[in-house]
């Protein structure tokens, strides 16, 4: 990791940071009614209004402001939500968790099925296998995610009552050590699966056509001429070549998966930084939403670090 | 070792290969050349096995015919016993595997040698291709164009296979690494059977033991690689030849006219070809054995289309010539050097019939002739060396370019008039009305000259003897006439005899060389062989006189008299001895050239007195 690239996130960090503090400045109107919104600030009294101006140091200079604005930031502080009258770090540390395990579970199998069936079709390209590969998984991916939800909602959860139609785990049952993790599973499955099957295709595509790329590569005819049995050159040759554009894809989907998510934790209730959203723009509990930006801006610089970093130990050109 | 019968292929009903019948011998290296898109390497990867199409014929190894064994056996062959060098140098590696792994690979998938046992082996094989034993741990991308060259031969050897098939090994490398590799591929092919591909012609040639010239899926020409590209026999090879510059060759570079094209019926090469004839267009020539190497080719390879056996002509006393022998190729020129008075002249009459030789024959397109007539001249021009003399006052330019046309009846008054000035066109020369009315004595010499040469074209001969042509020319006419003499050798196949004393201009355009002296032919060779080594003393003084650029003059004695029965050059020659003034010298085969000189006798008291002199001249034979 050169510091070069280093330096280049902490540089997307910034801005990130700037944005967030000038976006709701440059809004038009009073920034107390951006941030608060209209109907908040009609019950206000002035007094409370000059408090809060100054608690957010409104009655400062621009630049003030801004160190002000910094200074929080340092302290965790990233504002109060209105709605939910606690701080708003304090409501994104609870859903942020099982955001992460929803995306991190579904980014994980989404990746390792399309990789694996991609792998699969590419290396089969134009027979039967790879058709109904390829039919199959455009079909699904024709569904929005929340739809899938719905369907299998209504199936697994409604009509069959195999899995639990709502939250993340049973409340109220204290459950601990395995059982804990066996309810946190049981609730994850049904969003996972409609996360995965809204992911998987774009994956499959991703990898199908670099391996047939990579198989047209003159070091897969070298590979051929030395004897390679089929199976080695389909996992150690093919294989590890397509998975170099995989990773690149992987860090950007990350971004878009948080708010994708956003339809899913609706549709089962999951108490993630999804519902969170839909819940604060219901409110128009601007800082919650100004939080989440914040949050979700981080997550995707921190993925991508992470990808950067990796990607430097399965491909040698760019160590 | 390997016996490839009647092969054909095609891709999807459009044939690559037809009709290849090789062998490859054991510790022999056979070059493989040809332009782009002859199938040089479909060829290799049909030996490998990795070609899907329509194939038939057979390769044959170990009495086993490769093309009909199913994929599951030829994997047994694969490496183990035929391994390849992959042409393209960036792609053959895979990028994210180190090469040591890579080179390993195939011994642990073929399970010959355990971890341990084949990566001992790897540093072993690093070693031998001359890289350090810490590159095992390198990525392609880590190493140059030459590295990567040396990692493709290693991985090549490393399951020791019988046959080994080298792409292109030195497309991509530069000079120094090519003679590196080129050293490693001469170490290889000790106990194997090596197929090298190449366009590289120099490398084919030094390594070659016989090499193959394919275009357009045939091959051409096989032959020992020495005699192929020293001395190619097929127009093809002649043309690759003429294409590829290098030290050895004088001559300025010429292409081959056309592109390759698919062609259905007759040889592959007619449509490119300056000395096709009917039959090319009608029956597919196969390889046929040609005096010591296999051509195919209707007529028999590069015809001959002059012969002259032991020309003498006599004036009075004089002997002008003393038994000269001549021959002259389709598409090649001649350059016939020497001092004046030496012969040049009189041999280019007596070839054209101005004189009556009074000894020998001479050959012309197969015919000898014995007496000039209008059929000859066809076919036969000239261009004399004093443009005022031969072009008559009485006739206007127009007329006088016309002339050979009306007299071989040769189209319509238009017609004529029209080649005519095209052929005024081509030596620079104005086709205005104003100027085709102009005569002679209204002319420069230079003028004068051009119109000759522009007679001497109309008729689009088949050789052009020209004596001294632009030596009444200036420098930059001389470039643009030459020029256009060697763009017709190359579009038409136009042969020339070009008589000069200019060495300078000889080395430019002439593929052979025949050094004239007091009558004799006293040196001859390939014109780039003459100026590397030249053999006679009397070459070796004249290439001294030749004009350059070095602040040194040579100074070369006048003739004096030539005593019958003794050497034409005793009277002159630093390194005469006795013998030189009792015996007239025979002619030697030294090299590529056959000179006229005692200093290359075999005959032991000959050769004494060229030690005898004891001059600091190597005498190698």
């Amino acid at each position: 990791m050169s510091a070069k690239n280093l330096s280049d996130y902490l540089i997307a960090f910034f801005i990130i940071i700037c944005l967030n503090f000038l976006l709701p400045r440059t809004m038009p109107g009073d920034p107390l009614a951006a941030i608060y919104g209209e109907e908040a600030l009609l019950s206000l009294t002035p007094e409370l209004k000059r408090d809060l101006a100054a608690q957010f140091g409104l009655d400062k200079p621009f630049f003030e402001q801004f160190l002000f604005y910094l200074l929080s930031l340092l302290k965790g502080n990233l504002g109060y939500s209105y709605h939910y009258e606690v701080p708003v770090s304090e409501l994104l540390l609870r859903a942020a968790p099982w955001t992460m395990l929803l995306i991190g579970s579904a980014l994980i199998v989404s990746t390792v099925l399309g990789y694996v069936l991609g792998l699969e079709s590419g290396w089969q390209r134009g027979n039967s296998a790879d058709k109904g590969l390829l039919t199959g998984l455009m079909f699904l991916s024709g569904f929005p995610d929340f739809f899938v939800g719905i369907i299998l909602l209504l199936l697994f959860g409604v009509s069959l009552g195999l899995f639990p139609i709502s939250g993340a785990l049973t409340p109220y049952m204290g459950l601990t050590g395995w059982s804990l993790i066996k309810d946190v599973l049981w609730h994850l499955l049904l969003p996972l699966t409609s996360l995965v099957i809204a992911e998987v295709s774009a994956i499959f595509l991703l990898v199908r056509s670099t391996a047939v790329t990579v198989l047209g590569e003159p070091f897969i005819l070298t590979a051929k001429a030395k004897g390679i049995r089929k199976r080695h050159i389909k996992f150690r040759h093919v294989g590890k070549n397509s998975l170099l554009p995989l990773f690149t894809r992987t860090g950007i989907r990350v971004g878009h998966m948080i708010t994708g998510a956003l339809f899913v934790e609706i549709v089962f209730a999951y108490p993630g930084i999804g519902l969170l959203i839909y819940n604060s723009v219901m409110a128009r509990d601007y800082p919650v939403l100004q939080g989440v930006f914040f949050l979700v801006a981080v997550a995707v610089i921190v993925c991508n670090l992470a990808v950067d970093l990796l990607y430097r130990t399965i491909d040698p050109r760019v160590r | 070792m390997l016996e490839i019968k009647d092969f054909n292929f095609s891709y999807s009903n459009s044939p690559v290969l037809r009709g290849i019948n090789l062998n490859l011998k054991k510790s022999e290296i056979l070059a493989l050349t040809g332009e782009s898109g002859a199938g040089k390497t479909t060829l290799a990867l049909a030996i490998m096995g990795l070609l899907s199409g329509q194939a038939s014929g057979s390769i044959i190894y170990e009495g086993r015919n490769l093309l009909a064994l199913p994929q599951t056996e030829l994997w047994n062959y694969r490496w183990n016993k035929i391994s390849m060098v992959f042409q393209d140098l960036e792609g053959a590696l895979n990028p994210v595997l180190t090469v040591g792994k890579q080179v390993m690979e195939p011994m642990l998938e073929h399970r010959l040698l355990s971890i341990e046992k084949a990566k001992e082996k790897t540093k072993k094989l690093f070693k031998y291709v001359g890289l350090p034993e810490g590159f095992c741990s390198a990525y392609p991308h880590n190493l140059s164009g030459g590295e990567k060259q040396r990692v493709l031969i290693a991985m090549a050897l490393s399951n020791d296979p019988e046959i080994l098939i080298f792409d292109e090994p030195t497309s991509a490398v530069d000079a120094i690494t090519r003679l590196e590799i080129i050293k490693i591929i001469k170490k290889a092919s000790q106990n194997k059977a090596i197929l090298l591909i190449t366009h590289d012609l120099t490398t084919a040639y030094q390594l070659a033991d016989r090499a193959a010239v394919m275009y357009a899926g045939r091959i051409m020409e096989l032959g020992t690689g020495k005699e192929i590209f020293k001395e190619p026999k097929h127009p093809y090879t002649r043309g690759l030849l003429r294409s590829y510059p290098t030290l050895s060759t004088t001559k300025d570079l010429q292409g081959i006219p056309g592109k390759q094209e698919i062609i259905e019926r007759g040889c592959p090469f007619q449509n490119r070809c300056t000395q096709k004839i009917a039959d090319c267009g009608k029956k597919t020539p196969r390889l046929k054995q040609f005096g010591g190497r296999q051509i195919a080719c209707l007529r028999g390879g590069i015809v001959s289309l002059l012969e002259g056996e032991n020309i003498f002509k006599k004036f009075g006393e004089t002997t002008a010539l003393k038994g000269v022998d001549i021959s002259l190729a389709e598409g090649e020129t001649l350059a016939l050097v020497g001092e004046s008075g030496s012969g040049k002249t009189t041999l280019a009459k007596c070839i054209m019939g101005l004189e009556k030789p009074d000894g020998g024959k001479i050959i012309f397109q197969g015919k000898e002739t014995k007496e000039r007539n209008k059929e000859l001249y066809k076919d036969l021009q000239l261009v004399f060396q004093n443009p005022r003399e031969c072009i008559s006052h009485r006739l206007n330019v127009l007329e006088t370019v016309m002339e050979p046309l009306n007299i071989q009846r040769i189209g319509t008054f238009n017609e004529r008039k029209e080649n005519a000035k095209k052929a005024l066109k081509n030596v620079e020369l104005s086709a205005s009305d104003q100027f085709l009315g102009m005569y002679a004595h209204h002319l420069s010499g230079g003028e004068i000259q051009r119109i000759a040469i522009a007679r001497a074209l109309v008729l689009n001969p088949r050789v052009l003897i020209a004596d001294e042509p632009t030596s009444s020319l200036d420098a930059s006419i001389q470039a643009k006439i030459v020029k256009l003499l060697l763009k017709l050798q190359e579009e038409k196949g136009l042969a020339m005899i070009f008589i000069t004393h200019d060495i300078a201009l000889a080395r430019k355009i002439s593929d052979r060389i025949v050094v004239l002296l007091g009558g004799e032919k006293v040196e001859e060779g390939p014109t780039g062989e003459i100026f590397a080594k030249p053999r006679h003393p009397y070459t070796r003084d004249l290439l001294k006189t030749a004009p350059n650029f070095s602040p040194e003059t040579a100074y070369l004695k006048p003739p004096k008299n030539r005593p019958e029965g003794a050497c034409v050059y005793a009277s002159r020659c630093a390194e005469a001895g006795e013998i030189c003034i009792i015996k007239r010298p025979a002619i030697f085969k030294v090299g590529m050239q056959k000179v006229r000189c005692h200093l290359y006798s075999r005959n032991e008291k000959e050769v004494l007195h060229a030690v005898n002199t004891n001059r600091n001249h190597t005498v190698s034979l």
